[in-house]
């Protein structure tokens, strides 16, 4: 009994070896995290998806508009002909007046849609006889669809498109009979007048516009020293007696160029077509009023091929017209190029320098920290508030002291005191310098210790390690740094309408009178370009298909400026990638 | 960095065992009572010795002891750092370098540094070679190139790299990049030449190429090298510092040094007890 009690208690106090418990080897799903990766690539997918289902929509929008259409001439059951290209259809909801004035089979027609009906949008053209652009062509009230050869599609220099036949056409003083679209003789006086036309511009434009210039300079030299010298000093006389010697000759040149001109316009009134639109209204055109015209329903694919690639042509290379809804683009291409490359070249060494001296010579601190949050935050500015800024400070402010001091002559017109390109290209650079100095401090902050370090054992200063190792070394990311400016700034529209951008700049920027770059002219810009004709033209439908070529040229010209930068930060990257053998 | 107060080991320091000079050509820098803090903790604790002029001198002793922070007074690397307090002198040819009117970058021309880890430039050999040269405007061709030979030369690189010299630096091997680092710092012609643990990041035949080109270089120039490899030490040097926690514990003749150390943590070290 007492050794068992003993044995009971020995037993208790051995201590049985339990299993040891190791750790699970098992990985939750949560864990690795795949979950979490499927929901990012899923949202990446949908973020990639979006920017090119959009840049497809774009460019296949901007890339069918100058596709020549056929022109389809509708015979209403009224009897009434309609004939334009259509544009596109749609279905809509009749309102319950409209449904009880249909006939009885076409309203129960209808009922059965749900009271929807279908209807086509035609571009009509010949604005100016019926007021109206487009026209839509409800389906129920059409009775026959036609598209005959001998309807012709006229692009005019003013009024827009006519649509209608060729009635008869004049050169000089014998009529063509029975014009057609193809006439050889037709098709060469039109080549003919095209290019007298472009005489007349020239004379006018050109060669009348020098003598002005010359003339407004005399007036300005005399003006300028009346202010300056007073109006009866001597410099005052000198101006008065040179312009009084050259002016005769001027005026003499001005009659001269000004009869030309009309001696060409007269010719010009001899040659006219006569259109008459599908209800066989007339219109009497000089031939040289037309740009283009085709048999819309008679073209060959290589007929429709040169049209295309003609109507790209005078986008790109001509001057806008019918308020920017036709024409080209190429002072608003031109206007965006400069203005971005102004923009950069004020932007980079300003941006550069702020962050070298953040960087490598202020001491750090609570103030250097105060500047630097300070600068992150100007990106976050809202850009029309750089706009206001700008105009108040640079155009109203330092302009129109320069205007005070170097311009006197031309006040009250302002010079430098308005907006203009260089006004523009300041404020963007304001607006994007930020990004700048943040890229340029996270480069030269990438630069290694070590390598400034060997340049200093050197013997070299620090202005010379700076020069010679930490910056092009820290070449590629601020290239980065000024690709990103750029591509803000190419497309940033709001402040420029503040600050120099217009609808229509009579001149460029740059020409071929003294001093050639006139950098507080206004100018022209692709995306106030694409404002502009999409919401503020007479005729919103008609400039929506110019919208999206316009978006397009934007998209390709910031792309093309970007992909320049981006060369040159490659080439700059391969000196410093390692082997070379 | 050092805190003295946490370290376990005996607080207290013998003065510095100082064993008798054998150059011949006079010191050429003196440490006198040299002290150096990075904020509140201090680095270097009343360091006194002189480095003998053309002699190779190896600092060694365990990480943390200051050998590095010391190497980089001497030619005022430690500058770039903010909030660091320096008391004492270090006369480098009879002068304070650290008096105000010291020109620093005449100092930096006169004594070359070797980094630990190669920082060759982001150029081409040739233009990593000439650097110090460029610095001083100097555009002639012809003493460039001779320059860049003589300099390559004396760095043991000439035969690998005389073939492509204008192929970027950065193509190099790691033992090429350090001899190419220290070609750049001959060619600066210096006086002194700091070497801060030059072979720590290269292989034992990089790091062989390396020793028998110090040993060359003695004579002509004063070289300082820093190292954890006692081998190395006794290997290269003609004079050998042992440091510990920012205190010069034993200096003079490396076979000295070693063989016959007068201090019981000098001995403790040398023979892999601590380290």
């Amino acid at each position: 009994m007492n050794t068992a009690t003993i044995d009971q208690a020995a037993i208790q106090a051995v201590k049985v070896p339990t299993a040891v418990v190791r750790r699970s080897t098992a990985t939750a799903l949560s864990a690795r995290g795949e979950p979490f990766m499927w929901a990012l690539g899923a949202a990446l997918t949908v973020g990639i998806v979006m920017v090119i289902g959009f840049l497809l929509f774009v460019f296949w929008n901007g890339l069918v508009t100058f596709v020549p259409k056929p022109v389809a001439v509708v015979t209403l059951k009224s009897g009434t002909m309609v004939a334009g290209e259509p544009t596109r259809s749609e279905f809509y909801r009749l309102s319950p007046d409209a449904m009880r004035a249909l006939p009885p089979a076409e309203a129960e027609k209808m009922a059965t849609n749900g009271g929807y009906g279908h209807r086509t949008l035609y571009r009509i053209g010949n604005y100016d006889l019926y007021n109206e652009d487009f026209r839509w062509v409800p389906d129920h009230v059409v009775g026959n669809i036609d598209y005959p050869k001998d309807v012709i599609f006229v692009e005019r220099l003013e009024w827009g498109v006519f649509v209608g036949r060729i009635k008869s056409v004049k050169i000089g003083d014998r009529d063509l009979a029975s014009p057609t679209p193809r006439d050889p003789a037709l098709l060469a006086a039109h080549e003919e007048a095209r290019a007298r036309w472009q005489t007349i511009r020239h004379i006018e434009r050109d060669l009348i516009g020098h003598v002005n210039h010359d003339l407004e300079a005399l007036r300005l030299d005399v003006r300028h020293a009346e202010i300056i010298y007073g109006p009866s000093s001597g410099q005052a006389e000198k101006a008065r007696a040179a312009e009084a010697a050259q002016v005769p000759a001027l005026k003499a040149e001005y009659d001269r160029l000004t009869a030309e001109a009309a001696r060409l316009k007269s010719i010009d009134q001899l040659n006219a077509i006569t259109l008459a639109d599908i209800a066989g209204k007339e219109k009497v055109l000089p031939l040289s009023n037309l740009v283009r015209f085709y048999p819309a329903n008679d073209l060959s694919f290589f007929d429709k091929v040169s049209i295309y690639l003609s109507r790209w042509g005078e986008f790109l290379s001509d001057e806008p017209r019918e308020a920017n809804t036709e024409g080209g683009v190429l002072p608003a291409i031109f206007g965006t190029v400069a203005m971005t490359l102004l923009m950069v070249l004020v932007v980079a060494p300003i941006g550069v320098i702020t962050a070298l001296y953040l960087r490598e010579y202020a001491k750090q601190g609570r103030l250097v920290s105060i500047v630097r949050i300070s600068v992150n935050n100007l990106a976050g500015v809202p850009s029309i508030v750089y706009g206001v800024f700008g105009l108040g400070f640079f155009a109203y402010g330092i302009g129109a002291h320069i205007d005070d001091l170097f311009f006197p002559e031309r006040l009250p017109a302002p010079t430098f005191g308005t907006g203009g390109i260089l006004w523009s290209a300041l404020t963007l650079a304001l607006l994007t310098v930020p990004v700048v100095i943040v890229a340029t401090e996270e480069a030269l902050a990438a630069v290694p210790r070590s390598m400034r370090e060997g340049s200093l054992a050197c013997g070299a200063s620090k202005w010379q390690t700076i020069k010679n190792i930490v910056l092009p070394r820290a070449m590629p990311g601020i290239m980065t740094g000024i690709i990103l400016a750029m591509a803000r700034g190419a497309g940033e529209v709001a402040p420029l309408m503040l600050v120099g951008v217009v609808k229509l700049a009579p001149t460029l920027p740059f020409d071929g009178y003294f001093p050639y770059v006139h950098l507080e002219r206004s100018f022209m810009h692709l995306g106030f370009h694409i404002y502009d004709v999409g919401f503020q033209s007479r005729n919103s439908e008609a400039g929506k298909p110019m919208v999206f070529v316009t978006t397009c040229l934007l998209i390709g010209v910031i792309a093309f400026l970007n992909l320049a930068a981006i060369v040159i930060r490659s080439r700059l990257k391969r000196r410093f990638a390692g082997s070379q053998f | 960095m050092l805190d003295i107060a946490n370290v376990p080991a005996d607080p207290v320091f013998e003065p510095t065992a100082i064993h008798p000079k054998r150059g011949e050509q006079g010191e050429v820098i003196q440490i006198q009572g040299f002290n150096l803090r990075y904020g509140a903790a201090q680095a270097l604790f009343d360091n006194n010795f002189s480095i003998e002029r053309g002699l190779v001198t190896a600092l060694i002793g365990p990480s943390g002891c200051g050998k590095s922070t010391l190497l980089r007074c001497f030619n005022r690397m430690n500058d770039l750092i903010d909030n660091l307090h320096i008391s004492g002198h270090i006369e480098f040819d009879g002068h304070d370098i650290y008096a105000p009117n010291i020109d620093v970058i005449a100092l930096r021309k006169r004594m070359g540094m070797i980094f630990q880890k190669p920082n060759p430039f982001p150029m081409s050999i040739y233009e990593n070679v000439v650097y110090p040269l460029r610095i001083d405007g100097v555009r002639s061709k012809a003493v460039l190139d001779e320059t860049c030979e003589r300099a390559l030369k004396a760095a043991a690189l000439w035969e690998e790299a005389k073939d492509r010299l204008d192929a970027s630096a950065l193509g190099l091997s790691g033992g090429q990049q350090q001899r190419l680092c220290i070609a750049r710092a001959i060619a600066g012609d210096p006086e002194v030449l700091l070497m801060d643990e030059p072979c720590s990041a290269l292989d034992p035949i990089a790091t062989a190429k390396i020793e028998e080109m110090i040993d060359e270089l003695r004579g002509r120039y004063t070289v300082i090298i820093v190292t954890h490899n006692m081998h190395q030490a006794v290997r290269v040097s003609d004079n050998t510092a042992f440091m510990y926690l920012g205190r010069l514990i034993e200096y003079g003749d490396t076979h000295a040094v070693f063989q016959n150390p007068q201090r019981a943590r000098t001995q403790d070290y040398v023979t892999g007890r601590f380290g």
